[in-house]
């Protein structure tokens, strides 16, 4: 008992204490930070995937051309969340608390960046597929805030035309996503919307974890002619479980994002990755140098190349129309 | 310094699933998976209402409601429909899932420019992070005198006599049945209101932020037990709320030392794991004596 008052006036007296010093710390903090030489950057990443890393990677590589180096002028203070959400706010505070500008890597953990970080400190987005929905932004084009960066919008209407070219009779395509994952669900949805528009029919199917995986697309490839894997991280990580059963049947699955071409997926047309955080971490840079997160808009990476892999054509006999063949082979990766 | 005020705040705001976790795995004396399901169904619920033009309060009060559907649920399975406690808490929890997403309509909603208890005008006159603390401290005040209160009454009674032996609260003419299902339903309201509050906090809900939070909720109870040792029952509601804001600490700590965060969850685990052995280590390494020595030198 005594030992608990103890520790309860403890943390009273230092409540206190806190309460009347820190308006004058914080302040003092805000005026020093600009001046030093050495600039600050704070990354906060959900979790370790390989799209987040190589996003992750971009950024440090777009800050590096803007001539800020590790070691030398930028000291990076980078932490990872395991995908654990109740990290993510100290986390997030911890780096609000000494950074002077924070990128945030994966939804949740930008929106805690948001919710923590003082509205003076910007953050750039890196990855987000609609910051505007997820409430970071106002708008895209207008963020209004301390907050931009670069969204990660799949070009869907692309990877349709890819999949069309390559498949011209096939009319009815399988979509399949894990419904928690948010990424995943807005790529669903907006390719569903893509092939509804051109006359074909989407047919959605969700699953819980990638345990659910095995028997919902068992069940998607007796009903559908190709399948599209959407970015999703459940999917993404159990794309040879879903590669196996479409391809038992003979079925080709499309996948959306770079890595999920050499473990199975036929052909794509992908944005890379690295790419979208090099875009992030140029923003950032700018930003660093008194560019105005508020009139900044965010850039949507649009360009990207297509990814074929030979070995998936071979086992399924499907030939890919010439002039993709040779796009892949010029700017993309063709995969023997 | 901005930290240690942050991790206290953290620390009370959490500490409310300490307590609710304190009524079923100490009290009733079962471990209650249901509320790993029931903690984004509060915020879930608490975060639609808001974005639906619902004030914080109510929208809190719903969540807090949401969760003790959630452990009615669970209380039902396990009296009624005999099944196993801790399959019964993992079956709620995993229809919890689907039920948030239809609540939401998605995976992740956000908070952001809506009105929350975290964006009140007080706050933005005081130093940062000092709205978690009054907030959560605020909360956690109330809940634990009105747990306190609860558990002096005679219905409070028949509920810890029902934890500490089914047989002679039976013979009492307890029904026993009825008491699981109403401390389930207690212990999982406060879970939901914890995700409602936690929600604010973050800003968002999101259907995965359930995951691992009942490591959170043991590692207050018993950090608290191993820091503060024999106390008497509204003492250790109180200890509960001190251990959920020593592992903040603990959180911290480690994150400042510049661990890498993929070693997180083992450190927690493996400072969970000495916790729960140290009364063991205590006796065999003779360390009680060694303190009490230490405790008399400076007079008692």
């Amino acid at each position: 008992m005594k030992r608990m008052l103890a520790f309860i006036s403890a943390i009273l007296l230092f409540l206190g204490v806190d309460l009347v010093v820190a308006p004058k710390a914080a302040s003092q903090t805000n005026q020093a930070a600009p001046k030093t030489e050495v600039v600050h950057v704070g990354i906060l990443q959900m979790m370790t995937h390989p799209a987040l890393d190589q996003i992750r990677q971009g950024v440090v590589a777009g800050l590096k051309e803007e001539g800020l180096t590790t070691g030398k002028n930028l000291k990076i203070d980078f932490l990872n969340a395991q995908g654990d959400q109740s990290n993510l706010k100290i986390m997030s505070q911890q780096l609000a608390n000494k950074d002077s500008l924070l990128v945030g890597i994966a939804t949740p953990a930008a929106q805690a960046l948001a919710n923590s970080a003082p509205k003076t400190t910007p953050i750039i987005l890196a990855g987000i597929s609609t910051p505007a929905t997820s409430g970071l932004v106002k708008s895209e084009a207008h963020p209004g805030g301390n907050i931009t960066g670069t969204s990660g919008l799949n070009p869907v209407t692309k990877q349709f035309e890819l999949m069309h070219a390559v498949m011209p009779h096939a009319k009815k395509i399988g979509i399949i996503y894990t419904s928690s994952d948010h990424g995943g669900q807005t790529n669903a949805h907006a390719f569903a919307r893509v092939v509804k528009q051109a006359g074909l029919i989407p047919k959605l199917y969700t699953i819980s974890n990638t345990n659910d995986l095995q028997q919902v697309a068992s069940q998607m490839v007796s009903q559908v002619d190709m399948v599209y894997a959407p970015q999703d991280n459940g999917v993404a990580s159990a794309m040879k479980t879903l590669v196996n059963v479409a391809n038992n049947v003979n079925i080709p699955v499309f996948p959306c994002a770079e890595t999920m071409v050499p473990d199975g997926g036929l052909a794509s047309y992908v944005i890379s990755q690295k790419e979208m955080g090099r875009v992030a971490g140029v923003m950032a840079a700018k930003v660093l140098r008194g560019k105005n997160p508020a009139t900044y808009p965010v850039a949507t990476v649009k360009s990207g190349y297509y990814m074929i892999n030979k070995k998936e054509m071979r086992k399924l006999h499907i030939k890919i129309p010439a002039a993709i063949m040779r796009a892949a082979s010029q700017h993309g990766k063709v995969i023997k | 310094m901005n930290l240690i005020t942050s991790s206290i705040g953290q620390g009370l705001l959490w500490a409310l699933l300490g307590i609710a976790l304190f009524l079923t795995f100490r009290i009733l004396n079962f471990a209650d998976m249901t509320v790993e399901g029931t903690f984004p169904l509060g915020a879930a619920i608490t975060v639609t209402a808001i974005t639906k033009g619902v004030s914080p309060l109510m929208a809190t009060f719903l969540g807090f409601l949401g969760g003790a559907a959630g452990g009615l649920i669970t209380g039902l399975l396990y009296t009624k429909g005999k099944i196993p406690i801790l399959l019964a808490g993992i079956l709620v929890m995993t229809g919890c899932l689907s039920v948030n997403l239809r609540i939401m309509g998605g995976s992740n909603v956000s908070l952001l420019g809506q009105k929350t208890f975290f964006s009140a005008k007080i706050f933005q006159s005081l130093p940062r992070y000092f709205d978690s603390v009054l907030i959560g401290g605020g909360t956690i005040i109330l809940i634990t005198i009105l747990i306190a209160l609860f558990l002096e009454t005679d219905l409070g009674q028949a509920f810890i006599v029902t934890g500490d032996n089914q047989m002679m609260a039976r013979s009492m003419g307890i029904n026993t049945d009825n008491m699981t299902i109403l401390g389930l339903s207690l212990s999982n309201g406060l879970v939901g209101l914890a995700g409602a509050l936690i929600a604010q906090s973050n800003g968002y809900a999101d259907a995965n932020m359930g995951i691992g939070i009942i490591v959170i909720a043991l590692a207050s109870i018993i950090i608290g037990e191993v820091v503060f040792g024999y106390l008497t029952l509204n003492q250790r509601l109180i200890a509960v709320i001190l251990g959920s804001i020593i592992y903040r600490f603990v959180l911290l700590i480690v994150l400042q030392l510049g661990f890498s965060t993929n070693d997180l969850n083992l450190i927690s685990a493996i400072i969970l794991a000495i916790c729960l052995m140290l009364p063991t280590l205590r006796h065999a390494l003779k360390l009680d004596g060694i303190l009490r020595k230490g405790v008399s030198q400076y007079g008692k």
